[in-house]
């Protein structure tokens, strides 16, 4: 299945995108793509205890499981105000 | 009535709440949120905003959907920028009128905490000698 995944802020400083399409095996979770990504880039994987993730524009946990065509955004601590 | 806008351009502030509010409401409460030119013992020379636009009209509208929900208030109005900011522009307006000023004080107070916290949207700070993402934590 194919998911897009958002990068914002520092997350998206960290991975050099906004948005990027991946490729993964039925059943991932959001869990499973952070592991992918922390193997490539080693900060985010530091960064992991402050991260927040959403699935289709609603917060979620990393157990959440992805469909195919989901949208999974890496959201840094917010700051807006 | 709800209003949630996210821009780019400052916020008329005036133009905005001179249409909120009814004849039975006897309060209107603002808040505006302004950058401003000092934090972490640095001049900060202007603020950038990033912004998961679609989600954070999401968030911005549910947070007025609940205060709607447990204040009795007549208008609720959040306008948040995005992109460059200067110094002493505003970042954020909300407005909340009601027939009382008290639930206008607590649903206000309210919102600019909630959205602290949960609306995703980043502040970047910048300074004569470099810039960094900031967060209420940090």
């Amino acid at each position: 299945m194919k998911i897009r995944v958002k990068a914002f802020a520092a997350v998206r400083e960290i991975l050099g995108y906004r948005e990027r399409e991946m490729e993964l095996r039925d059943g991932s979770s959001v869990g499973d793509v952070f592991g992918i990504l922390s193997i490539s880039f080693e900060e985010l994987g530091e960064m992991k205890d402050s991260l927040i993730f959403a699935v289709n524009e609603e917060y979620c946990d990393e157990e959440r499981v992805l469909d195919n065509n989901d949208i999974l955004a890496i959201l840094p601590p917010v700051s807006g105000g | 009535m709800i209003r949630i806008l996210v821009q780019a351009d400052p916020i008329d502030v005036e133009e905005h709440l001179k249409d909120l509010g009814t004849r039975e409401d006897g309060a209107l409460v603002s808040f505006i949120g302004r950058a401003r030119s000092r934090s972490r013992d640095k001049t900060v020379t202007h603020l950038e905003y990033e912004i998961y636009e679609s989600m954070a009209e999401k968030e911005l509208r549910r947070i007025a959907e609940l205060v709607s929900a447990r204040w009795p208030v007549t208008d609720i109005l959040i306008v948040h920028r995005y992109g460059r900011v200067e110094i002493g522009e505003s970042s954020i307006l909300i407005a909340v009128s009601s027939a009382h000023r008290d639930e206008a004080f607590q649903s206000a107070r309210y919102i600019i905490d909630t959205v602290k916290k949960t609306v995703p949207i980043w502040k970047r700070e910048f300074y004569d000698d470099g810039s960094m993402w900031v967060s209420e934590r940090s």
